[in-house]
């Protein structure tokens, strides 16, 4: 007897049950859900080609003009001083903050404290206004006589104040992802390479960051991605990046979207980039996962 | 060879070990029998200082290990010295804790030279699979490169923490094979285990704990026949 909601076998006598086809489970709203959004995506397709205002000559214009790639260059350069001595510094706050040492571990932790605290645009103008703070930087004895010294405004141009911003701001942010993937990290694997006498560092090098690498890595770049678009904020600095340099020429000019959407595009082009990065870097270091 | 003097451990208010001593000679193998939370996992990961004793002491070859003497206080080493005392005790995990991201041979090499590191893989009968990583290995392989990785070293002594008790059964002999092995090439062992028949067959002496201490010990033939204390026997009757 066959209640409602049990399964009940089909009868096997005339048929052979491993010759029956399998048809697939269908799914037609599926189906309305595509023909929605192509059509929503057609009207908006439709809508940059047509309306005069997108102003395309202009776009093409200025898309591949010297100044935009000479401030592509700059933003990238920016990116990557940031990420690189960020991330470096980053690594160095993280121990710092994991320390067995209860001062380095207050060392650590007040770094990321302030960093994350100030606002990256006000750190920025910090950095930017040093000289007004401290005309002249010296090296020497605390309190005592100076044995080197440099005018601040030589020391630290707008460009080095630019990355010093970003690198410090960046530092206590990675110090926080670089930590939660030691955290991650099995207990056993320590007590492994402390049984087998692996000093400190290479335990740290060769056995915590690669498994730590696994969850950094995409909380990482996340970071990267953010920075790049992040350098945008350096523009209040008169820097020659990408944002600057588009405002710039709007400002002459009066195209603003188009140029907005030069900008755009090559945020989207960079952006894509590094995703794909991001794709082969986490294959490598999910060696030891497949089968 | 080793010697366990009087050795006490707390977790918390918890009195995990309470006075436990012990002596192990050279060659020997020594089996540690007891019920869960007896302090036998305990005792074996004070040996090489993965756990302070907060009493007592552990020397091997006359050795303190974890601390030096002076001015009749102990001083508690630095953690660099510590790590290279370890290179003479070799430590087998209950889950292996073999190095997920390095292949058979790496993991045996982060101990090793990779000449040798390939010798102990050999050893272990595993010598084809050096370049698996540990994902691709049963889990009777993985524990047998974890065993080469802890003879990597060339330790004076080798601690093996229930080595088989996260096997699924029909793995535990091919382990037990390469302990038996290891026995009979003279290895100094100190095992702590479940399995009663490679007791029996293996151990020089057996060792019965019980709430954080040693209830008796003599040879396989007195203790598992011939038990002279009650607990003991309680115990045996639960696992024979």
């Amino acid at each position: 007897m066959a209640s409602p909601g049990t399964l009940t076998l089909v009868s096997t006598k005339d048929e052979d049950p491993a010759s029956l086809p399998v048809v697939p489970a269908r799914h037609p709203w599926r189906w309305v859900g595509v023909a929605f959004v192509l059509v929503l995506v057609a009207q908006f397709v439709h809508g940059l080609v047509t309306n005069p205002a997108w102003d395309w000559p202009t776009f093409a214009r200025y898309f591949t003009a010297q100044s935009i790639l000479t401030a592509v260059g700059t933003t990238v350069l920016l990116t990557v001083l940031g990420t690189a001595l960020g991330f470096a510094l980053g690594v160095v706050v993280a121990v710092l903050r994991m320390s067995r040492s209860p001062f380095l571990r207050a060392v650590g932790w007040t770094y990321i404290w302030a960093f994350r605290s100030i606002p990256l645009i006000v750190q920025l103008l910090f950095w930017f206004n040093i000289s007004y703070l401290y005309q002249r930087l010296s090296l020497g004895v605390p309190f005592g006589p100076e044995l080197v010294s440099f005018e601040t405004i030589e020391l630290i141009s707008p460009m080095g104040a630019a990355v010093l911003g970003l690198a410090l701001h960046q530092a206590a942010y990675a110090a926080e992802i670089v930590r939660s993937g030691v955290v991650s990290v099995d207990r056993g694997q320590l007590e492994a390479a402390a049984a087998l006498g692996i000093p400190r560092l290479r335990q740290f090098r060769r056995i915590v960051l690669p498994q730590a690498m696994r969850s950094i890595l995409p909380n990482a770049a996340n970071e990267v991605i953010s920075l790049f678009k992040g350098t945008s904020v350096v523009s209040v600095m008169a820097i020659g990046e990408l944002f600057y340099q588009v405002q710039v020429i709007y400002g002459r000019n009066a195209r603003v979207v188009a140029l907005l959407m030069v900008a755009t595009v090559w945020y989207i082009v960079l952006t894509t980039l590094l995703s794909i990065g991001q794709h082969y870097v986490e294959r490598h270091f999910a060696r030891g996962d497949r089968r | 060879m080793i010697e366990i003097l009087g050795v006490h451990k707390s977790f918390g208010s918890l009195e995990v070990l309470r006075g436990v001593s012990l002596e192990v000679a050279a060659g020997e193998v020594v089996v540690v029998l007891g019920p869960s939370g007896s302090g036998k996992s305990t005792l074996l990961r004070t040996i090489n200082h993965l756990e302070k004793v907060d009493r007592g002491f552990i020397t091997i070859d006359g050795r303190l290990i974890g601390y030096r003497k002076r001015g009749g206080k102990l001083h508690e080493l630095k953690e660099r010295e510590i790590l290279k005392q370890r290179k003479d005790i070799g430590f087998v995990f209950q889950n292996f804790n073999l190095f997920p991201h390095l292949t058979a041979l790496e993991n045996v090499a982060e101990a090793a030279d990779l000449a040798s590191a390939r010798q102990f893989l050999d050893r272990v009968g595993l010598g084809d699979r050096a370049g698996s990583y540990p994902r691709q290995l049963s889990g009777g392989q993985q524990q047998r490169v974890a065993i080469a990785r802890a003879l990597a070293t060339q330790p004076k002594v080798v601690l093996f923490d229930e080595p088989t008790s996260a096997l699924d059964p029909e793995l535990v002999g091919e382990v037990l094979d390469v302990l038996r092995d290891l026995a009979r090439s003279g290895t100094t062992m100190v095992v702590v285990t479940h399995e009663i028949g490679f007791a029996r067959e293996v151990a020089d002496r057996i060792v019965f704990m019980d709430q954080g201490v040693i209830v008796e010990q003599g040879t396989p033939a007195e203790v598992l026949d011939n038990p002279a204390h009650d607990r003991t026997r309680a115990f045996l009757s639960k696992v024979l």
